[in-house]
């Protein structure tokens, strides 16, 4: 039973490529296009690694981030945030809700995999 | 991995995004628009670029990010948003979409595209203004926790990395899990040897179970940079304290790297990180240490003190190397006396070296004479102290040559500014590297080299480095870089001008030479024929005249001052990588290397870098042709000239002949002469002024005989050939055709 990941994003491509990406690495992975649909998702599942957004409709990145570390299932959970280099504040905002690993928008579906990698094994 | 049906959805995604960025826009002009629309518009451009940025898509990337970094100041207000505005974007919009459309299908940009694209660059631009980059900002983070003591010297063996880990408090918590980077770290190398370090440890009554307090000493045996490593600790790298220290046998490495760096002014960090000893990350983190300690130092101790040295602080921090720390200071010193340097010389007359470089001309003849006379006197005690004189005599002229010789750093260092300025008005960002400016090269040389490098450098800056957005479209960084290389090569002394630009556009040359019909229609030419046609006089494939360059006054006058210092200039370009002139000039006007050859009882020299091969003319040519004719060289047509004949020398020839095959500009003559004397030093001088209207001698020098040999024009020579065969052409046809069976192809 491999390790899953959840990847939180309101862009289907990214989604779809960074599933493809994961998934030939030996990955389970898991899809959430906001921060409300992810936190469903997260119910009743054991996920190990969790990359999201900053950016989404209904539930932004830092809100979903500060939920999920209240959810004692997944208080030791590492989280990858997506951000851009001009959103240096949310970066820091991000660190400060829990997310203490990110990756820089855009990025290479290899970039994503060296990240995740250092995190977790799968 | 095959991405095709993701593709497919980014393209479905991206129509929609820029469906609702559209209404949103239009909201926004109806002035019905809220702070919601703006986001909207925003978080379409952002996805877009993002999902772009995964399918390589670089060109929408750029594009996307511009437009993003509008909308982000029209959302922060600092902007505010007009009709033009929603215009500009509106277009964007479309824009965008085209892009994508093409993108998709796996077309490349069209003409069509790439010209809208330049003119809504240029209006962003005007909204943005020039350099609107944010500053990244550095951000307050607290300093992890030193751990106490210094970390164990590294006792494994000189190969191995040693690293010292100490992981924060809050790791664990923080979802990092230590294990998983040390499972990461074996990816990059192995791991020889590791220790846990438990001392942090507390009683079992106070310890925290969430919390992390371990550590881990490593040795570590890779290949990888220190870059490499540190960035496997990237996640933790605020939390922890972390120091990597290089096995033994990279010190020397970086110590060797560094005295290598190119002789820009660079400050200790700088020289460090390029180097490789010390990451980015790591410098500003001993920076915000140094900053901070500057502050916190009390008022009487901070008044006019400076704050601790950089250098100190890195190495009590053990981030690197005192040695290390050593070559870079040193580095820095050097470049600071090159700079200084020219204060230190002595001003003399140009005069009075070349007096001096004359008479010690004449003493290295004179000296060889003295020894041929003791040599035919046969009287050996003479003979031997002759061979003294005449070896410190060389020493002598070494060193005279060698008073005229100076660096080229000096020439190379005024471009910075050139660099500055040229780039500042054509709005590109270039950096100049300067690497070889202690090369040495003879003073009138120098000062005889700064026109033409001139006109390099501003040719490279303006056609060769393309403009901001198409490289960052062709996916180069958006900092151009201009190289100026000197350096020595078997006698002479190379300089490099290369950009990595766009190269020079084959089909371009092509084009215009066909039209001004330098090349026929069905004629195909190699790549190297190709660049030599921008040589030519008038050669210009500039689109627009602009003031800096393009007014076809360019290459051709480059390469005739060249020519005139005898030097000769190549080029080498790669389409969308770059484009390198080459110089190569002799290190000295007054000495050359010489070709001396016999006709009769006179003595001819020849410049030896014109010199392609010698070869024997046979009998039955011999008897073919008296004057002048032609033979056939491997298959090729080679004219020729009989020495001979042409200075109307007394006397019959020798048993045998040779032909001395010669080269200059592109075309090769051969001078056919009795015998051959091999390749001598040759001090030339010039003819008196009685001799100046002589044609086919450059000058002349005098041998150790005292005999004089006169030094054969070749340019001029080859130029008589070139006039007389554009009268009758057709004899070149029959000596081929008669010499055809001999030949194994004839051309």
């Amino acid at each position: 039973m491999g390790k899953t990941v959840l990847i939180v994003d309101d862009s289907a491509s990214l989604r779809q490529v960074v599933s493809i990406a994961l998934k030939g690495a030996g990955y389970d992975v898991l899809e959430g296009c906001d921060g409300k649909d992810a936190l469903t998702k997260l119910e009743g599942q054991k996920v190990h690694l969790i990359i999201s957004d900053v950016n989404m409709p209904n539930m932004d990145g830092i809100s979903f981030v500060k939920e999920v570390k209240k959810l004692p299932n997944y208080k030791f959970t590492p989280i990858i945030m997506l951000t851009t280099e001009s959103q240096e504040a949310k970066k820091q905002e991000g660190q400060a809700a829990g997310a203490k690993a990110w990756v820089v928008k855009p990025f290479k579906p290899e970039q994503m995999l060296t990240a995740v990698s250092k995190l977790i094994l799968p | 991995m095959d991405l095709d049906p993701a593709v497919q959805t980014f393209a479905a995604e991206s129509r929609e995004l820029l469906g609702n960025m559209e209404e949103a826009l239009l909201r926004l002009e109806a002035d019905s628009g809220e702070k919601d629309d703006i986001n909207a518009v925003f978080r379409a451009a952002h996805t877009i670029k993002g999902s772009a940025g995964l399918f390589g898509f670089d060109g929408i990337v750029s594009f996307t990010h511009k437009v993003e970094h509008l909308l982000d100041r029209l959302r922060d207000g600092a902007m505010g948003l007009d009709a033009d505005c929603v215009a500009l974007l509106l277009a964007c919009c479309d824009h965008i979409g085209a892009l994508i459309e093409d993108a998709v299908s796996g077309r490349p940009l069209s003409a069509e595209l790439a010209a809208t694209w330049r003119v809504l660059h240029e209006k962003l631009e005007g909204y943005l203004g020039p350099s609107a980059k944010p500053q990244p900002q550095a951000g307050a983070s607290e300093a992890a926790p030193l751990p106490a003591g210094q970390p164990q010297e590294p006792n494994s063996a000189a190969a191995d990395w040693h690293i010292s880990l100490r992981f924060g408090r809050e790791v664990l918590r923080n979802g990092m899990d230590p294990l998983a980077f040390l499972r990461y770290l074996a990816t990059v190398g192995d791991i020889v040897h590791l220790t846990t370090i438990t001392d942090a440890l507390p009683h079992a009554e106070e310890m925290d179970p969430e919390a992390c307090y371990l550590g881990f000493e490593i040795s570590l045996k890779s290949q990888a940079d220190k870059a490499a490593i540190e960035s496997v600790f990237e996640f933790v790298r605020e939390d922890c304290a972390i120091r990597i220290l290089p096995p033994r046998s990279k010190l020397s490495e970086y110590i060797a790297l560094i005295e290598e760096l190119p002789e820009n002014t660079m400050r200790l960090g700088d020289i460090l990180v390029k180097s490789g000893a010390l990451t980015q990350a790591e410098l500003d983190r001993s920076l915000r240490q140094q900053t901070a300690e500057a502050a916190q130092a009390p008022a009487s101790v901070a008044d006019g003190a400076p704050p601790r040295p950089l250098g100190e602080i890195l190495v009590q921090e053990g981030r690197v190397a005192q040695s290390v720390v050593h070559a870079a200071l040193d580095k820095q010193q050097q470049v600071r006396e090159h700079k200084a340097q020219e204060n230190r010389f002595i001003r003399v007359e140009a005069d009075k070296l070349d007096q001096l470089i004359n008479l010690v001309g004449e003493l290295v003849i004179a000296g060889a004479g003295t020894h041929l006379l003791a040599q035919r006197a046969g009287l050996g005690d003479v003979l031997e102290s002759a061979s003294t004189l005449s070896r410190l005599l060389e020493e002598v002229r070494n060193n005279a040559l060698g008073l005229r010789m100076v660096q080229i750093g000096a020439t190379f260092q005024k471009f910075q500014r050139v660099v500055r300025d040229v780039s500042r008005d054509l709005g590109k960002d270039i950096e100049l590297v300067i690497t070889g400016g202690d090369t040495e090269l003879d003073k009138s040389v120098v000062e005889q080299i700064g026109d033409p490098l001139m006109h390099l450098v501003r040719n490279a800056m303006d056609h060769g480095i393309e403009p901001h957005d198409v490289r960052l479209a062709a996916g180069k960084p958006a900092r151009a870089r201009l190289m100026l290389h000197a350096y020595h090569d078997s006698g002479s002394i190379v300089i490099e001008v290369s950009d990595d630009g766009g190269g020079l556009k084959r089909d371009k040359i092509l084009k215009k030479a066909r039209e001004r019909g330098l090349v026929g229609e069905g004629q195909s030419l190699t790549d190297a024929e190709v660049h030599r046609l921008i040589f030519e006089p008038g050669f210009s494939t500039a689109d627009q005249v602009s003031n800096l360059s393009g007014r076809g006054v360019g290459m051709d006058v480059v390469k005739r001052n060249i020519e005139a210092l005898r030097g000769t200039v190549e080029l080498t370009s790669r389409e969308s990588v770059g484009t390198t002139v080459r110089i190569r000039l002799p290190l000295t006007l007054a000495i050359i290397d010489g070709f001396l050859v016999g006709v009769g009882p006179a003595r001819y020299v020849i410049p030896l870098e014109m010199v392609l091969e010698c070869v024997e003319l046979s009998p039955a040519e011999r008897q073919a042709c008296m004057g002048e004719g032609y033979v056939n060289l491997r298959g090729q047509v080679l004219p020729y000239l009989r020495v001979r004949a042409l200075f109307d020398l007394q006397g019959q020839a020798g048993s045998r002949e040779s032909i001395v095959v010669v080269q200059y500009g592109g075309r090769k003559i051969g001078l056919v002469v009795d015998t051959l004397h091999g390749e001598f030093q040759t001090v030339i001088k010039p003819l008196g002024p009685l001799f100046r209207r002589l044609r086919g001698f450059s000058g002349f020098t005098i041998l150790g005989t005292g005999e004089v040999a006169l030094i054969l024009d070749v340019p001029g020579l080859i130029q008589t050939v070139a006039t007389k065969d554009a009268h009758g052409g057709s004899s070149a046809a029959h000596a081929v055709a008669a010499s055809a069976g001999v030949g194994s192809d004839a051309a």
